[in-house]
């Protein structure tokens, strides 16, 4: 009796430490750190279908062998139960060692699985992953091991709900809903790390600032939802105008921002000229009309420009980006010292 | 919603008295197991195998499963025009594909608990099968 008010004591903090965690490496540490003093075994395992991530938290003296043995389990199991059938090689597999044990009860390197409980997790009725102990021990689980466990597992279900619905609202702090590029503090949060990279490695970065010309006439004439088609289209025509390493965002209205990390201005130019032509060259559906549009940049850089700070540097762009503009639109400028 | 927990209903026809046995049988497996794993998993894994079985069985799409328990009231409805046979054939089929599901999620654990009380009755619907048709 006494056991079992321990154990339901263990169960209850480890309940409170999983509900108060905000991301799947605090479920596993919260779990981690209480699991030993609920069950006897050798590994723990959550899988989650969506990232095809396994994570195996595992007794310092689990052999290799045995880390694949629990993990081709995990999967095996989970594809009975009702998910897709997944390969080993296919997942994602992150395993971290604790000490579970005294020295004198480590593994026998030789030790294969010989018992598990594997209990899906579901969140509203899908099944969106799996848990498992596993232990080297024959029959080392009892009725009240799984129903430990199952209450462990709905707990961890709707931590994750909790956690997926964090990370929507976290998108939609970052990312621009119409464009579904980033926002201006999307933005801002990239470009700081990259700007402080940039500064203490003297490595070049540019800023290319992009504006829309007379696109408020697009909403006057055919109404907002036109003008948000165009807005997408144009975000679209810079994704696949710069290079995998660029961040691009919208930086508010018909405004975009394109951090382009290690380009020199060259480069740079290059990358705005190509964006510049290809709006130009695209045809517009809004409305029943085809419509032309064209868009005006202004690129800085550092270390040519000299900023001093990151802040700095977008001011330049920004500078750039108005002298194309009053210099007649459709055209690239780059930032000029002088106009400071 | 009619849920497992509700009174078996008496019926006359043999159409009826299985399905009135295996609405015994089912209420004891989920009284059970979902003391071990919880309404929410065990009416999951319920309708993925519904889902699977009814494929060949489609009789079984009129059970209706949530967390509350199962509703056989849209079966009970069907139940006249179905054969026995292929009733008793449908809820083995079930059955075993819980237990293998069970058993392949927690090996013994939950068959040792399950096996005892849905053995006799698997076994009482087939000798009360062959009573009608001999």
């Amino acid at each position: 009796m006494r056991l079992v008010f321990k154990k339901l004591n263990v169960l209850r903090s480890t309940l409170n430490a999983i509900s108060m965690s905000f991301e799947m490496k605090e479920i596993l540490s919260a779990a981690g750190g209480n699991l030993p003093n609920l069950f006897d075994f050798s590994s723990f395992g959550i899988f989650l279908r969506d990232g095809r991530t396994l994570h195996l938290l595992e007794e310092e003296s689990c052999s290799t062998s045995f880390t694949q043995e629990a993990a081709k389990n995990v999967l095996k199991v989970f594809s009975i139960l009702g998910g897709e059938a997944i390969r080993l090689d296919r997942i994602d597999l992150q395993v971290e060692k604790r000490n579970f044990r005294p020295g004198q009860m480590a593994m026998n390197p030789q030790a294969a699985l010989r018992s598990h409980l594997t209990l899906p997790l579901a969140v509203e009725g899908e099944m969106i992953g799996c848990i498992a102990l596993h232990s080297d021990q024959p029959n080392a689980f009892d009725a009240q091991d799984l129903q430990f466990f199952s209450v462990i597992g709905y707990q961890i279900s709707s931590t994750l709900k909790h956690v997926q619905r964090f990370s929507s609202v976290k998108d939609m702090a970052l990312y621009d809903t119409l464009t579904k590029l980033y926002n201006r503090r999307g933005f801002e949060e990239r470009f700081a790390m990259e700007a402080q990279r940039a500064f203490y490695s003297l490595t070049p970065l540019s800023t290319v600032i992009v504006d829309i010309d007379h696109f408020k006439r697009v909403n006057d004439t055919f109404g907002h939802p036109e003008g948000d088609k165009v807005l997408c289209e144009i975000a679209s025509v810079l994704k696949t105008c710069v290079r995998k390493m660029d961040t691009v965002a919208r930086y508010g209205g018909e405004e975009f921002i394109l951090m382009l990390p290690q380009a020199g201005l060259e480069e740079a130019s290059m990358i705005a000229e190509r964006i510049r032509r290809q709006v130009e060259e695209r045809r517009f559906d809004v409305g029943k009309a085809h419509i032309q549009m064209t868009v005006s940049l202004g690129i800085s850089n550092f270390p040519e420009h000299r900023p001093r700070t990151k802040e700095d540097l977008v001011r330049m762009a920004d500078i750039a980006l108005y002298d194309a503009k009053r210099s007649g639109r459709n055209r690239v400028c780059v930032f000029m010292p002088r106009s400071r | 919603m009619a849920t497992l927990r509700e009174p078996v209903e008496k019926a006359p026809g043999s159409a009826d008295l299985i399905l009135n046995l295996y609405a015994t049988l089912l209420q004891d497996t989920w009284d059970i197991v979902s003391e071990l794993i919880g309404e929410a998993i065990l009416a999951l894994l319920l309708a993925s195998s519904l889902e699977k079985v009814s494929k060949k069985y489609p009789f079984l799409n009129h059970l209706k499963v949530s967390e509350e328990g199962i509703s056989w009231k849209e079966l009970r409805g069907q139940s006249r025009s179905l054969s026995p046979s292929e009733m008793h054939r449908g809820f083995q089929s079930l059955i075993n594909h819980l237990f293998y599901l069970f058993s392949a999620m927690a090996e013994g654990v939950i068959s040792r608990e399950l096996f005892p009380k849905v053995f006799p009755k698997i076994r009482e619907a087939e000798r009360l099968l062959s009573q009608k048709q001999g």
